[in-house]
């Protein structure tokens, strides 16, 4: 076997092979990051912010705390307004339960009550509510059990609302859908579509620095004098008109 | 004439990129920077102890009706520890306020002792505190949080530095020098070289069509790239 020698060649070897085995997902990362740059981040949206319109809470009396904990050591107290009716979200070690800060009664996240929080977000008309036992792709980044309101609006938009506290957490419309694929094909993580930490990416990452790191070198090896012979025709004429 | 397939796909893959040949490179550089140092260590979740829920006591604690009546237009309080001690922290339409568990009389803002005693007890590492600054503008690294808050500069080669709300004492953000590192690799990898927010601006938009070309291009190039060998016969 021949000797490698750091040539041109080696380089242009280099970039040939890797670009033949990494070539596909060089493509679709230039694909997917293209279609992100694309797509109005604002109509794509679900980053943070947004929180529930919050009224302020009514004077006057409210349920007793001591009467809160059921058994269970209580971690953490919060009083909020959840449609013009003040509630309490009590935290344990078992979860978090909703009492009613008026009366002192558990309340039940029903699908009304879901709906009515979702349509604080949303005026378009319901099509449909669900609950769901455990998170899907669109509600990813949340925890524990949901309901899920789909609104008939042009975005098909989706609302996620906790069947623990009611709280609103997340709008997903066809946007962020569209975007969600495109994102999925740039992070290589196709099946939670939320790492760009995994062995995979990292090893493809490596290798694509090898196809752009030779591609950048053959660059200066690319192009000769002739290639800018364009540039040196038009100025002689250029010249020549204003002597 | 016939057209030359590999000559034009070939002059176009070059010239596409000699224009986006520095970007793919930075491309490429700063996405494996991103992939390969974990998200949660840019995040700093290694600098900061996790809470621990903690049950309350509460019988001891005064009725809410108190803090409600004492902050009008207050929207939730939310029972919380401020070093230990059982306070009510109330969000109001001026910012979050605490009130004393116990008494409901309203704490005044952190003082820099007390601020620096909560940051210690937040950060995980040893070392010393370097400085403690009320900043009433936001520096680059925290645009997105609006002032005043209190950072915290702990030693360290990574300088981890925490910022603390001064009403209230709580972690409003953490950064260090991987932190910072990583920002400045996705302003090179969105090409936003301001805000480092906006992935939308046309300089990417342009830049990553351009790549697009280019790699469809050199994708092109390979069908030529491997030629078969033609064996002759001895």
């Amino acid at each position: 076997m021949k000797k490698l020698r750091l040539s041109p060649l080696l380089f242009r070897r280099i970039h040939k092979w890797v670009g033949l085995i990494l070539g596909l997902q060089f493509l679709l990362w230039a694909l997917s990051g293209s279609v992100m740059a694309l797509l109005d981040k604002d109509k794509v949206g679900g980053h943070g912010g947004g929180m529930s319109h919050s009224h302020p809470l009514p004077g006057g009396a409210y349920a007793s705390l001591a009467a809160l904990p059921r058994g269970e050591p209580v971690t953490g107290v919060v009083l909020r307004d959840l449609g013009a009716r003040p509630v309490y979200e009590v935290h344990s070690a078992k979860g978090t339960r909703l009492v009613d800060a008026t009366t002192g009664e558990d309340i039940r996240v029903d699908q009304d009550m879901a709906r009515d929080v979702a349509a604080m977000m949303n005026e378009a008309p319901v099509r449909k509510i669900s609950v769901i036992a455990r998170p899907n792709l669109e509600s990813r980044d949340f925890e524990g059990a949901m309901w899920r309101i789909d609104f008939a609006d042009a975005e098909n938009s989706s609302a996620y609302v906790s069947l623990d506290t009611a709280r609103f957490l997340v709008m997903r419309g066809d946007t962020w859908r569209t975007w969600d694929f495109f994102w999925m094909l740039h992070n290589m993580d196709y099946l939670n579509r939320k790492s760009f930490n995994h062995p995979l990416i990292i090893l493809v990452g490596f290798g694509a620095l090898w196809l752009s790191g030779t591609g950048f070198y053959l660059l200066f090896k690319s192009f000769g004098r002739a290639d800018f012979r364009w540039l040196r025709r038009r100025r002689p004429v250029a010249v020549r008109r204003m002597t | 004439m016939a057209i030359r397939w590999p000559l034009v796909v070939r002059r176009t893959h070059k010239w596409l990129a000699l224009v986006v040949g520095v970007q793919a490179l930075l491309w490429t550089l700063t996405g494996f920077y991103m992939v390969a140092v974990h998200i949660d260590i840019i995040h700093g979740d290694h600098l900061v102890q996790s809470p621990v829920a903690r049950p309350f006591d509460l019988g001891g604690v005064v009725a809410p009706s108190e803090v409600v009546a004492a902050v009008p237009g207050v929207s939730e309080i939310r029972l919380q520890r401020l070093l230990g001690r059982p306070v009510w922290r109330a969000e109001t339409p001026d910012g979050p306020r605490l009130f004393d568990a116990a008494t409901a009389a309203p704490l005044p803002a952190l003082t820099e002792a007390q601020i620096r005693e909560a940051a210690r007890h937040i950060y995980t590492g040893d070392g010393r505190i370097v400085s403690a600054r009320l900043l009433t503008r936001a520096p680059q690294e925290m645009q997105s949080r609006k002032p005043p808050y209190w950072q915290v500069e702990f030693e360290g080669w990574n300088r981890p530095t925490l910022y603390l709300s001064p009403a209230t004492g709580e972690l409003i953000s953490r950064r260090h020098a991987l932190w910072r590192v990583f920002d400045f690799a996705w302003m090179l990898h969105i090409m936003d070289y301001d805000e480092r927010t906006d992935v939308n601006n046309p300089l990417l938009r342009v830049a990553t069509w351009s790549a697009f070309a280019m790699a469809l291009t050199g994708a092109w190039l390979l069908i030529w790239s491997f030629p078969r060998r033609k064996r002759k016969k001895a």
